[in-house]
């Protein structure tokens, strides 16, 4: 039997005075890949900040545990170094921030942590050459000496995105749609990261996405549906082609008969 | 009367008039120097003390990869140094500079105003010291040449007075710091510093400032851009000061001339900041920007004024004003503004004012970093000069001057 790493319990959440999530139990298993997908407005990406905890979205009931333990009361950082990793869809603008730097910054290997710190210098030359070269495998090579999000384009928004929560090695990865406003070629490139972490069996993977492709290229374990911020389904990977071809509307209204 | 008597009644006159903008100072509360001024052989003379404190401001007292140095230490001690001898580099005390060539005369005064203000009537009328700094034709200077002006004594005035000529063809770039002592007390700073880039020239000029919290410094600086020129302007101050009035301004009058000035200013403590600049685009397609970024703590009072006046066709301009107010009693005024007087100009701002952006700051704490250690991130990157065109090892030591002194601060 698999562990849970990460699960809800009765999980609401407001944002704006408005009720977003409403009663959500939901777990992920520890070192599967987990899809969450729900039409628009479902609640999807509602449930990946509240788990990090972004301020704007408010616990109004219920819990969120990881590894056994309610998360609520800590902050974004905590949760993010006990190895919660988020990817997010809209990353700001960090100006006078190179990324190279902030790579440095994030990964736990770097010793030399402090803000006022040299980085990339003599103390991270042991690491150079692997961050460049896995630059160069997400194709981001050109945006190392670039401020972070400053006018990156879709794709090496997600890219970034991915490589800073890899960096990061996270025990759990929630990734918001990773997928979107992707070319083929980019799309390859994300699938075949995702794939080599499922493949090192290390690492939870938590998918929002409305597309069927990276879902397929990963094996998904488990499927859940989101539908106006419940739970409405639990599946697998065997659903998803049914999924497309039926639309949410239609699926959902067959499975619930 | 000769053009330089006529200057001087025109600065007698001017004796009184009190400045546009910032704090009105009495200029006869200083002590004006009268001493003879010495000269200082080497910078190894210079004590460990007065190497350190040089060293705060981008001046590099072991002369490491500059093509020369001035140093200039109240109105006592004086040093101009080649350490590339370059044929066409001239680096000179003013005063020799000024015996030497006689042509230069028409280059005092002439970019910036005599009778501006009470500043820079003073700065003629009393006794001045400064650096001469030229490029020949042709000559292009790739390594930087350092300079620093440092008060060590009360209730003293410094007044300096400034030029470079970059002519025709040829580039340099200028670093300059300037500091006091931290138990300096009542001392004044002037600066009258006037530079010209020829056609097809390019200067950049770095100035970096450090002061204490009993000196103020009212500098007066203008440039003047000729055809194709490229003139880049980079100021950053972040310690705390008494009070500092700044208003350079560079005017673009020729063809395609072009300027980009930046300002960092990281306000600390109970100082009065006033700073920005004017760029004037007088000529066809001239073109430039004026970035303008202030940080507010403790109780600091910033002004940033960006002023861009289009007079030509084609004249392209921008302007951004960007400011973060960290403590509930600093004060930040913004104040962009933007001429045209010519239809066939294309001219925009933007301005912000406020506190670190939430998103910006939940986005790095979800990397891990605690909220503090996300908010100088966050601060240390507004207030980082990255320079599009500045040597390597300009950008190098300008980012570890800004790290050296956000480190001593509250941050």
């Amino acid at each position: 039997m698999t562990k849970t790493i990460l699960e809800t319990h009765n999980l609401s959440v407001e944002a704006q005075g408005l009720r977003i999530l409403d009663g959500i139990n939901i777990e992920f298993k520890e070192n599967q890949v987990t899809a969450i997908l729900g039409p628009n407005a479902s609640g999807k990406s509602t449930l990946a900040k509240s788990i990090i905890g972004l301020s704007e979205y408010e616990v109004t009931a219920g819990d969120i545990i990881f590894e056994g333990e309610s998360i609520l009361d800590k902050a974004i950082d905590e949760r993010a170094r006990l190895g919660i990793g988020y990817a997010f869809q809209k990353p700001p603008l960090i100006s006078g921030v190179r990324f190279q730097d902030f790579i440095c910054r994030v990964c736990p290997s770097y010793v030399n942590k402090d803000v006022d710190t040299t980085l990339m210098s003599e103390s991270c030359m042991l690491c150079t050459q692997e961050l460049y070269n896995d630059f160069d495998r997400l194709g981001i090579r050109n945006l190392a000496l670039r401020d972070l999000n400053d006018g990156f384009s879709g794709g090496e928004i997600k890219r970034s995105e991915i490589f800073q929560v890899l960096s990061m090695r996270p025990k759990i990865m929630i990734l918001d749609e990773p997928d979107s406003g992707l070319d083929y070629d980019s799309l390859k490139m994300v699938g075949r990261e995702l794939r080599a972490i499922k493949d090192r069996g290390d690492t939870t993977l938590v998918i929002i996405s409305h597309h069927r492709y990276i879902l397929e290229f990963l094996q998904v374990d488990t499927v859940y549906i989101l539908n106006k911020g419940q739970l409405v389904y639990t599946g697998d990977m065997s659903d998803i082609p049914v999924l497309e071809e039926k639309g949410y509307d239609k699926f959902l209204a067959e499975v619930a008969q | 009367m000769t053009t330089a008597e006529k200057k001087k009644r025109r600065a007698q006159r001017a004796r009184n008039k009190t400045a546009l903008y910032g704090l009105d100072i009495d200029v006869d509360r200083f002590a004006h120097d009268d001493s003879a001024v010495g000269t200082l052989e080497r910078l190894d003379d210079l004590s460990e003390m007065d190497r350190a404190i040089v060293s705060q401001v981008a001046f590099d007292p072991d002369q490491k990869a500059v093509a020369g140095s001035y140093l200039q230490i109240d109105h006592e001690l004086i040093l101009a140094e080649m350490m590339l001898q370059k044929e066409g580099l001239e680096i000179l005390p003013i005063n020799e500079a000024l015996m030497k060539h006689d042509w230069l005369n028409d280059y005092l005064w002439n970019a910036v105003l005599v009778d501006a203000d009470k500043y820079t009537a003073t700065s003629e009328l009393e006794r001045y010291d400064g650096y001469f700094i030229r490029a020949k034709p042709g000559v292009k200077v790739k390594t930087p040449i350092q300079s620093c002006m440092l008060m060590r004594k009360n209730r003293s005035l410094q007044n300096i007075h400034n030029i470079i000529i970059a002519e025709e063809g040829s580039e340099l770039h200028v670093v300059n710091g300037c500091t006091s002592l931290s138990t300096t007390q009542n001392a004044l700073h002037l600066g009258a510093s006037e530079f010209y880039v020829g056609k097809n020239a390019k200067l950049s000029f770095t100035m970096v400032h450090r002061w204490s919290e009993a000196v103020d410094v009212r500098p007066r600086s203008a440039t003047i851009v000729s055809e194709n020129g490229i003139y880049i302007e980079n100021y950053a101050i972040l310690s705390p000061i008494h009070s500092i009035q700044s208003y350079p301004q560079s005017r673009l009058t020729g063809m395609n001339a072009k300027a980009d000035l930046t300002s960092v200013v990281y306000g600390s403590k109970d100082s009065r900041y006033d700073v920005g600049g004017l760029l004037t685009l007088e000529a066809p397609d001239a073109n430039g920007f004026v970035v303008a970024r202030a940080v507010a703590t403790d109780r600091a009072d910033i002004t940033t004024r960006g002023d861009i006046i289009g007079m030509a066709p084609r004249t392209k301009g921008r302007l951004e004003c960007d400011s973060l107010l960290l403590s509930d009693g600093s004060k930040v005024d913004a104040i962009p503004r933007l001429e045209a007087l010519h239809r066939d100009c294309v001219l925009s701002h933007e301005a912000t004012v406020g506190k670190i952006g939430n998103e910006q700051l939940e986005y790095l704490m979800s990397r891990g970093f605690n909220e503090d250690k996300a908010a100088a991130l966050i601060v240390s990157g507004f207030v980082s000069l990255d320079i599009p065109g500045l040597p390597p090892t300009i950008q190098r030591v300008v980012d570890e001057t800004i790290r050296m002194t956000l480190d001593e601060g509250s941050m």
